[in-house]
């Protein structure tokens, strides 16, 4: 319980830094978001952005989340199989 | 003083939440429970980082209306017209995390009642000892 009250005061206390809510001029929207809105149509002809970034501009990163899928299902039957008995 | 605490206090509720999840995580005896935690945990870092996403004043959703889609290009889109796409594409993967994970503690915690017929933590240090 303490430690939990602790390391939400330290983040409550690093929340006093962050930009406010909704400010369109956050560092989170100005870096590479405005390239995405930009060009979306124009490199990937596709009207959903959310699509068309996770799709074409980080498509390593989606390759990379189908291995970790596969990964946690694999070792799901690992986990749950039923061995037969031997003898 | 009331506009600091507007800007502030969605990041304040999503770290309380987040707490709730780290205080099941590691004060609860049931796994189950624990299980429960981690998930209280994971959807409150997906909520911050949609809040992140938002931008006040008239931003949308960030999919391309007929009207822009059919324009190519001689219509220049303002980045300050659709809210953030980046994050929501980064909650997705982080979904999916969550999906695989909760999967994976789940198949433990089943293998875990059928050797010892309980899900109770200390039970199970007792049966180990």
């Amino acid at each position: 319980m303490i430690v939990t009250i602790i390391t939400g005061a330290f983040l409550i206390y690093g929340t006093l830094d962050m930009p406010e809510w909704g400010d369109p001029n956050s560092p989170a929207s100005r870096h590479v978001s405005p390239r995405y809105i930009e060009k979306t149509e124009i490199e990937t002809a596709t009207p959903n952005m959310v699509t068309s970034v996770l799709a074409d501009y980080r498509g390593y990163d989606t390759l990379g989340e189908t291995t970790v899928i596969f990964t946690a299902g694999a070792s799901c039957i690992m986990l749950l199989r039923r061995r037969k008995k031997k003898g | 003083m009331l506009e600091f605490i507007i800007g502030k206090y969605n990041f304040w509720i999503y770290i309380i939440l987040m707490m709730i999840g780290f205080y099941a995580m590691i004060s609860k005896n049931n796994l189950i429970k624990k299980i429960i935690g981690m998930n209280i945990f994971q959807t409150a870092i997906i909520l911050f980082y949609v809040s992140i996403a938002y931008k006040r004043g008239g931003a949308t959703l960030p999919i391309l209306t007929d009207a822009d889609a059919h324009a190519h290009g001689e219509h220049i889109i303002n980045m300050a017209q659709y809210i953030n796409p980046l994050p929501h594409v980064l909650m997705l993967t982080a979904i999916v995390v969550m999906v695989a994970t909760l999967g994976v503690a789940l198949a433990i915690a089943i293998m875990l009642y059928r050797k010892y017929h309980t899900l109770e933590e200390d039970e199970i240090i007792k049966a180990l000892k």
